[in-house]
């Protein structure tokens, strides 16, 4: 099945489509090399040895997709990477399962995480660190670590992750993978373990921009059950996998070239623009002054709504419950105690601060409004330009522990996609070199509102004159 | 004799009638068997998110409209953020900073007009059972619409107070936007109450008061407080801003088992539900199925079918009754026969029914056959009892009751003259007393005739045959 | 408020007991934090309107009709206690 590896899921399902693979054996062949892989790297926390019965069709019918575990999945654990949920079961499919269910695609496991998807190293995970597959000292970036490094290792054509601030992005950029985080409210948030409700939204993660259209195609759409999803309508995704971009104008921040990036990210975004400038589009120069505020303006808003989503998790109805609760105030105590790992204590702990009596107004009002300025700024930036180029991540991965001990460290390295959550935008990451050491390095592309078709568009034409896409790491199991 | 203001305001929440809860589809079926009526979002699962239900605006927006409040037209909500085991999200959807209705005002009927500071829609916690070691959680009750409605502290007294309660749950339930029942739980009532020397400006410390399950406890419950807090005035002691709970049994409030932390509740926009802007549409909807308040409704029974202020009193507190009376008037237009026969005859049987009015299936046009043929003469009063006796649970037609019982009234002259004539040939005696003087024995001979005629005769008619022939 | 009186008092809210020295430790975590995000009393944004989201649509709403969920029977029997049909807690004294 080493064929499997070097093909697009697409290519995968019309193989499937004409019979020259069984779905069955493609699956099981997954299976096992999951299996065989995952105890070195833990990139699975959950995997499903038996295939259930495919319905529905779609170009991806037959192809195996990993779901990050904080996306539920009907009768299997849901844990979201926390003691809290360790033995929980979902009791219903989130919309987007039910979408990809219908579809025809095979469910085959869930992925490590950031505990609640808070984290960019997928560290703050109750199973342990997960490894990065080009080199196992290193993280795989985070929260949706897992589902880009299973992608990354070809465990499974491609995967679902979230992104609240940049945790389907930064992991797909230092895994080397395609990760897309479409418009706010383009796809369903119902049955994703909320974080940050206002900024939280589901995307693909994928080797290629092709695949990465299908499934957008197949996953977004209103949803009744989410009221923050739109009616607007979804094009065709597929259309945009074309790769004239003569004119199409590309905007480079020059807040986002400063201290703090690594020379070898700067030089292959440099690379990468040049790129778009010989394929015939515009580049210029613009500015988005406002990035200064985006972490502080991010982390208040982020906890603040976190804080609250969270407070469900008391070991009442379902979860983890202390044994030792002799009234119910410990009851809450000390199960959240038990249950909560080191970062969802502090994100809990910032955001409950930050929505108390007396720092409301300083804190969460003042980030509302930041966060207008800052979405202020994209929309000036639009006028000028149709995406703007940055690099995902101001390093590429970095070695496990490496920034565990500072806190405001980690989150200082949320800089280049956290403005894009704020904004509610569509972004994407993907690989534009590998450094000497062979680790991948992104670029992100950010749009406008409901034009994810322009960042197809700018990758896909990316994609069909390189080929850092199709490289494949070599596992050191 | 010492001279205080009493200042009541009255936080009353109570249910929308709707079919299903306000931010799921879980139905609202009152007493179902525990933790039947569930779903993953009413029961705080991971993932989950509220979608609003249509029907619980319209419904808010009809009650505000009712009493007379200011429409906020862009309105959102709000968490409010507290843990509680019978709080499954262990945060409320509720409203806060921005209500729909503001600014209103009941009249009462005595004409007391009370200021409503705000009109708010929230969701319904659920319930909790006590046993001996432990405590059970029932999440049937979590996420059923509620309204909570704000007066103003205009309210001067116990009594007033109980007005007030009467009179708002005869609105809502006119409008038909609540069942309002306190024992159902479908609506609940706080209180807040301060004293402060008669005349003066300047509010005195209120005190809450909770746990009062019924009207008129809640009256007594305030008339217990007026007369503690009158009682630490006069001795000189510090009335506590703190909540009180009232008991029914003891009579007498206590204060409530303090709460050590603060309550912070770290109020801010619900980012799963976005704006909701309340058109000119849905506010004319509503408008249009406003129906006439009981104020303006008694007024127009007193001035246009001229009730006394007691009659009309008894229609407005009857919505079903004044809506059957006005009907059966588009078929017998006089309002004075239709009013004696729905204030007597009709509401004596309706009372020996089981479910009182929703057992009554007579229709106004079928009733109206009964008043006319009354007036007509065409059917005696005793028939025209026994008529509606027969058709108010099944809307008979009345003609083939008439038909069937022989309920027709004997008013042929003809016919009467022979009965009369045996009559007095059948009984001398009362005759005699007739002739003598004594002008009641005619009475005696008209029951013979009634008896006779098993009760078919006309009775008036009777009487004045016989009289003729008497006097002769 | 020092910062290890915030602790305390969100420890409280958010109803998540902290050991003493976790106390030490997370206060010092969160005061570096806080400093951090201090940053946001420089920018002056007294006319801004806030942003809570980038929301496109207005009144969504459901239909009111009463539906049942299928799988009720599983919410109760993820009840870490239960007795019968109710989710057993703590006596709670109110």
């Amino acid at each position: 099945m080493n064929k499997l590896e070097l093909s697009r899921a697409l290519d995968i399902a019309e193989k499937i489509r004409k019979k020259e693979i069984d779905e069955g054996e493609v699956y099981d062949s997954y299976v096992k090399k999951i299996e065989k892989v995952n105890p070195s790297l833990n990139i699975f926390v959950d995997v499903y040895p038996g295939k259930e019965r495919l319905q529905g069709d779609s170009p991806l019918r037959g192809v195996p997709i990993a779901v990050k575990d904080n996306i539920c999945v009907e009768g299997k654990k849901i844990t979201c990477a926390s003691r809290i949920l360790k033995s929980h079961i979902a009791v219903y499919d989130a919309t987007v399962i039910k979408r990809i269910k219908d579809n025809g695609l095979a469910v085959i496991g869930t992925t490590n995480m950031d505990e609640f998807a808070f984290g960019s190293s997928t560290e703050n995970s109750c199973y342990g660190p997960a490894k990065n597959p080009w080199n196992k000292d290193y993280v795989v970036g985070g929260s949706s670590g897992g589902s880009a490094a299973a992608v990354a290792a070809r465990l499974v054509p491609m995967a679902l992750g979230s992104d609240t601030g940049g945790s389907i992005r930064q992991p797909a950029s230092l895994c080397g993978v395609v990760g897309f985080k479409p418009t706010y409210g383009r796809v369903s948030r119902y049955g994703l373990v909320a974080f940050g409700s206002s900024l939280d939204q589901i995307g693909p993660i994928t080797t290629n921009f092709c695949d990465c259209a299908y499934l957008l195609n197949i996953i977004c759409g209103f949803d009744e059950r989410d009221s923050t999803s739109v009616k607007i309508g979804a094009p065709d995704f597929t259309r945009s996998l074309d790769d004239n971009i003569r004119d199409i104008k590309i905007g480079i921040p020059k807040e986002y070239f400063g201290e703090g990036l690594d020379g070898e990210v700067d030089s292959a975004i440099k690379k990468t623009i040049d790129f778009y400038k010989e394929k015939g589009a515009e580049v210029k120069e613009i500015s988005l002054p406002h990035t200064e505020y985006a972490v502080a303006t991010y982390y208040i808003i982020a906890s603040s709504e976190a804080s609250s989503n969270l407070q469900r998790f008391d070991g009442v109805r379902y979860g983890l419950r202390t044994g030792s609760a002799k009234d119910l105030k410990s009851l809450y105590l000390d199960s959240r105690k038990e249950g909560l790992g080191g970062e969802a204590k502090r994100r809990i702990f910032l955001g409950t601060h930050s929505l108390s009596s007396g720092y409301y107004d300083a804190y969460y009002l003042k980030a509302l409004k930041s966060r207008r300025l800052i979405k202020n700024d994209f929309d000036r930036a639009f006028e000028k330009v149709d995406a703007i180029l940055t690099p995902t991540s101001p390093t590429p991965a970095f070695k496990i522990g490496e920034k565990t001990d500072d806190p405001l460290l980690m989150y200082l390295s949320d800089i280049y996609t956290i403005s894009v959550n704020l904004a509610g935008l569509p972004a994407v990451s993907f690989p534009c070199a590998f450094t000497k050491g062979n680790l991948p390095i992104g670029a992100q592309l950010i749009g406008r509102e409901f034009q994810e078709d322009t960042l197809i568009k700018l990758g896909y034409a990316f994609q069909e004159s390189t080929d850092y896409h199709k490289r494949i790491p070599e596992l050191d199991l | 004799m010492n001279n205080f203001d009493t200042v009541i305001g009255l936080e009353v929440h109570t249910q929308l009638k709707t079919d299903s809860k306000i931010f799921c589809s879980c139905s609202t079926q009152f007493e179902s068997p525990p933790n039947t009526n569930i779903c993953p979002v009413c029961c705080g699962y991971p993932g989950v998110l509220p979608v609003f239900n249509r029907k619980v605006l319209s419904l808010a927006i009809r009650v505000s409209l009712a009493l007379n409040c200011k429409i906020n037209r862009s309105i959102y909500f709000e968490r409010k953020n507290y843990f509680y085991p019978d709080l499954p999200k262990n945060y409320q959807i509720s409203q806060y900073k921005l209500p729909l209705g503001e600014d209103g005002y009941i009249e009462l009927p005595s004409g007391k007009k009370v200021g409503i500071e705000r009109v708010h829609m929230e969701e319904d916690a659920g319930k909790l059972v006590h046993r001996g070691d432990c405590s059970l959680v029932d999440f049937n009750r979590t996420g059923l619409p509620l309204l909570e409605i704000v007066s103003r502290p205009d309210i001067e007294s116990p009594q007033q107070a109980y007005e007030y309660l009467k009179y708002l749950k005869l609105i809502l339930q006119y409008i038909d936007a609540s069942d309002c029942d306190m024992e159902k739980g479908s609506l609940r009532c706080d209180a807040n109450i301060s004293l402060k020397p008669a005349g003066a400006g300047e509010l005195g410390t209120k005190v809450e008061l909770k746990n009062m399950n019924s009207f008129k406890g809640v009256r007594t419950a305030l008339e217990f407080e007026v007369r503690r807090q009158r009682k630490c005035i006069e001795r000189g002691d510090k009335i506590f801003q703190e909540t009180r709970l009232w008991d029914v049994d003891k009579l007498k409030t206590s204060i409530m088992r303090s709460k050590e932390e603060a309550h912070d509740y770290r109020y801010f926009p619900e980012p799963d539900l976005l704006d909701f802007r309340v058109s000119d549409d849905i506010i004319e909807d509503e408008k249009d199925s406003l129906v006439e308040l009981p104020q303006k409704k008694k007024k127009r029974f007193v001035e246009k079918h001229g009730f006394s202020e007691k009659e009309a009193d008894i229609f407005v507190t009857n919505p079903w009754l004044a809506d059957f009376f006005e009907q059966t008037l588009c078929f017998h237009g006089k309002c004075k026969d239709v009013a004696n026969w729905l204030l007597g005859p009709f509401l004596e049987q309706v009372n020996n029914l089981e479910d009182k009015f929703n057992s009554v299936k007579i229709s106004p046009e079928n009733f109206s056959k009964i008043i006319r043929y009354f007036v007509e003469r065409k059917i005696n009063n005793i028939g025209a009892k026994k008529i509606l006796a027969l058709s108010i649970v099944t809307n008979e037609d009345v003609d083939k009751i008439i038909e069937r019982e022989k309920l027709a009234q004997i008013s042929g002259t003809t016919e009467l003259e022979k009965f009369a004539e045996e009559v007095m040939e059948e009984n001398p005696k009362p005759v005699k007393q007739y002739r003598e003087g004594k002008v009641q024995a005619v009475m005696f001979l008209v029951g013979q005739i009634m008896r006779k005629t098993k009760g078919k005769a006309n009775p008036g008619l009777a009487k004045e045959i016989l009289e003729r022939r008497l006097k002769q | 408020m020092s910062k290890k009186k915030i602790v305390e008092y969100v420890s409280e809210l958010a109803r998540i007991r902290i050991d003493p020295q976790e106390k030490e430790c997370l206060g010092n975590q969160l005061s570096r934090i806080i400093d951090y995000i201090d940053k946001l009393k420089e920018l002056d944004a007294e006319d801004v309107i806030p942003m809570r989201g980038l929301h496109i649509e207005r009144n969504v709403f459901r239909e009111d009709k009463a539906g049942s969920f299928e799988s009720k029977k599983s919410i109760l029997d993820n009840a870490p206690l239960r007795e019968g049909d109710y989710f057993k807690i703590p006596k709670v004294i109110e």
